[in-house]
């Protein structure tokens, strides 16, 4: 039985005194476990945790993202991801292991705001993270709007087991691929749709955290769905 | 100008020499180092100074001569006050326009004088709301070692109990130097600056150039004569308890009496 | 310093200061945080007459590059006046006082920020004072302190800020801008309220050392006052509502 306790949290506010452990965004002072962050902080087993409300995107491996262009070298093409740290897209993830760089020029497959629907392959802190498009569902984004919301909002427009972007997909026959970087891409073939899905969206990033806002959005967009 | 990158093991060396309550120089906590006051070493300044505190530096020349008044202080003489770290001070140090560092240092050097009143603007005015003297009290730090708001403070302070106020009258309204005449510069109290670091808890006066480099935080506190606190600027990456910064004020008022004596004996050659 | 004759009467014998408050009580204080669409961070404060803005940008990458810590992030502020902020309209460059006072709130900051995780980063925070009252160097800071929560930056605790003085040879709490100009003493403070550590002090002014230790006191004091307003623009933003 799951026994986790809740609670709104800003930095610096004490969560909880005592032996637990102190995981994601949150540090130890004394006894004391302090948040780090604005968030929900959650007391569970033996261990207290924040779930932040805000803040950029930091990458972990496996991570499905959305990337765009900024710029390139002769080697590699380097992506904005809504991260602290610009992906890196090496030109041999697209042209291959015979990849020549006084031949392949990079711009002729992705240039300057080209999205592309990527994986992050490596990530730690002394280096930029390596991004790639290798696989089938990977690679050039061609058309579609793109939004932008934070990434700790994910989870909220996702839904529980996909129902919240479901329930948007359905309700405006829209194609929504979501990063978990925050980057969004929809496309749709009616105007009218396009953009109901895009307010929708940003209904569910501002209003997160409001309780069932499932059904809410399912009214706002005149049930359609089902 | 960037703190050179202090090497690990010094920085360990200086950590453990503190949880003993020493340090690397041999001196206690609240010791300051050896203070070395020359003034009237710029004869073409109306006022100069150069101190020595351990190893740092600081050259001064007090310039005088006549100004209009602040717009709304027609009735006091202008006092101010700067600071430069020249490039042959230290391998870090850059030519070229202030930095937010120097710019602090120059404006902490200056409240902590102009805060205790030292000179009586009110007895340097010509012509009111025309006419006054001014007091320009340029720095120029020379050698670093550390604590470079303590040796400029010390130069700034030596320079104007040294300095001679050229005599001006007023022809036509317009001030006219009168040669060879001139007056003591009108002085009221002598402030001390006292600038301590703190690592870890400990709390040390007067930081080296190593010490500097360590330091989580520091905290510059002026007095004058009659043991009041006139300015204070913490400074550093950290934070103090209120406990800390009562003992800092204690420190400083301790420290500061000594080296009164000394300025007050520079002051007299 | 010398004495100055002045119209206006800083304290009355009933204890009422020249705006009408008492010796403890701090001006109006609003605090609204998100206030901006591009910053990732951002906080807009009234304090008294105090109006600023503060943007947050990051962690994101360094330029120049040699600025760049390879073993944590960098804090980078800016404290900015604009030039119809004041009386007299203010040249639009940074004078030395703001550059002062941008290091000045940057090392306040600093003690709470905790950018160990985000080496080779910097976390920009913009501040401009759209209009400017006494202690706006404290109500910027409560701003930033908000911009930086609002903006996910993890920190330890945070940074409120008040300023405490000396006037008619009285100890007050938050000074306006003729207290300022016609009073003794003045003592902007910061203060993390959680960790119980002051960040910011400085003093213009003369104090004995009783005073000093009741200024610094009071200043604290004021800044918890200002902790719980920055606690409430952060909840009513992310919580929806103040209570919790």
């Amino acid at each position: 039985m799951d026994d986790i306790q809740r609670k709104y949290v800003i930095p610096g506010d004490v969560i909880t005194t005592g032996p637990y452990r102190a995981e994601e965004n949150v540090h130890l002072f004394g006894d004391k476990i302090i948040a780090t962050t604005v968030g929900i902080s959650e007391i569970y087993d033996s261990g207290v945790r924040v779930i932040p409300l805000t803040g950029i995107y930091v990458p972990r491996i496996d991570d499905f993202i959305i990337g765009m262009v900024k710029s390139h070298t002769s080697l590699s093409w380097e992506l904005d991801i809504n991260a602290c740290y610009p992906g890196i897209l090496p030109a041999q993830d697209v042209f291959g292991r015979d990849f020549n760089p006084k031949v392949d020029e990079l711009t002729s497959r992705l240039k300057r705001g080209d999205l592309i629907a990527a994986r992050v392959a490596n990530s730690d802190r002394s280096r930029d993270p390596l991004i790639t498009i290798a696989d089938r569902d990977l690679g050039k984004i061609d058309d579609g709007e793109l939004i932008k919301i934070s990434p700790t909002k994910v989870p909220r427009l996702i839904g529980k087991r996909g129902s919240m972007i479901q329930t948007i997909e359905g309700a405006t026959k829209a194609q929504i691929t979501i990063g978990q970087n925050g980057y969004v891409v929809v496309s749709c073939e009616e105007a009218e749709g396009l953009l109901k899905a895009l307010d929708a969206i940003k209904t569910v990033e501002e209003q997160a955290h409001v309780p069932n806002l499932t059904e809410k959005i399912q009214e706002m967009l005149g049930s359609n769905s089902e | 100008m960037n703190v050179t990158i202090i090497d690990q093991l010094k920085k360990k060396k200086i950590l453990s020499l503190l949880k003993d309550g020493q340090r690397v120089d041999g001196r206690a906590l609240d010791e300051s180092r050896p203070l070395v006051i020359d003034t009237g070493v710029i004869p073409k300044a109306e006022g100069s100074a150069r101190v020595r505190l351990g190893d740092t530096e600081v050259v001064t020349g007090v310039k005088i001569q006549p100004d209009k008044p602040f717009p709304d202080l027609g009735d006091r003489g202008i006092f101010i006050c700067t600071a430069e770290i020249l490039p042959l001070s230290d391998p870090n140090a850059e030519p070229g326009p202030p930095n937010e560092e120097v710019i602090e240092l120059a404006r902490v050097v200056d409240r902590g004088i102009r805060e205790s009143s030292m000179i009586d603007l009110t007895k340097l005015v010509l012509q009111k709301d025309k006419s006054v003297i001014g007091l320009f009290v340029d720095n120029s730090v020379t050698d670093y070692d550390g604590n470079l708001f303590d040796a400029c403070s010390y130069a700034s302070v030596a320079s104007l109990l040294t300095c001679r106020v050229p005599k001006y009258e007023l022809k036509n309204d317009v001030p006219t130097l009168v040669e060879g005449e001139f007056s003591e510069p009108p002085i009221t109290t002598i402030p001390v600056s006292v600038t301590m670091g703190k690592i870890g808890d400990q709390i040390i006066v007067d930081p080296n150039a190593d010490e500097w480099g360590c330091m989580d935080a520091r905290i510059t506190i002026t007095t004058n004569s009659d043991g009041n606190i006139c300015a204070v600027q913490k400074g550093g990456n950290d934070g103090f308890t209120v406990e800390q910064l009562v003992k800092c004020s204690q420190l400083s008022i301790s420290a500061a009496a000594k080296i009164r004596e000394l300025l007050k004996q520079a002051g007299r050659k | 310093m010398g004495v100055r004759k002045t119209d206006i009467v800083l304290l009355s014998d009933k204890g009422i200061r020249c705006d009408g408050r008492s010796i403890d009580e701090p001006r109006r204080i609003m605090i609204k945080a998100g206030v901006l669409k591009n910053a990732n961070g951002s906080a807009y404060i009234e304090f008294g007459e105090n109006k600023i803005l503060a943007g947050v940008f990051g962690p994101r990458d360094v330029h120049p590059k040699h600025l760049a810590n390879t073993d944590r992030g960098i804090l980078r502020c800016r404290y900015h006046m604009q030039p119809f902020s004041v009386g007299e309209r203010k040249n639009p460059a940074p004078s030395r006082r703001e550059i002062e006072i941008s290091k000045v709130i940057k090392e306040a900051l600093e003690p709470a920020v905790m950018l160990e995780n985000f080496p080779r980063t910097v976390v920009d925070v913009f501040i401009e004072v759209l209009q400017a009252d006494g202690g706006s160097r404290c109500a910027a800071l409560d701003a930033a302190a908000v911009a930086l929560a609002d903006a996910g930056i993890p920190m330890r605790d945070m940074v409120s800020a008040c300023a405490a003085g000396k006037v008619a040879d009285t100890i007050v709490l938050d000074i306006n801008n003729e207290e300022d100009q016609e009073g003794q003493a003045d003592m902007p403070v910061a203060y993390m309220p959680n960790l119980g550590k002051v960040t910011l002090v400085q003093l213009d002014g003369v104090l004995t050392p009783q005073e000093y230790e009741k200024c610094i006191n009071t200043g604290i004091n004021g800044c918890k006052l200002v902790y719980e307003f920055q606690k409430k623009a952060l909840r009513e933003k992310f919580f929806g509502d103040s209570t919790q």
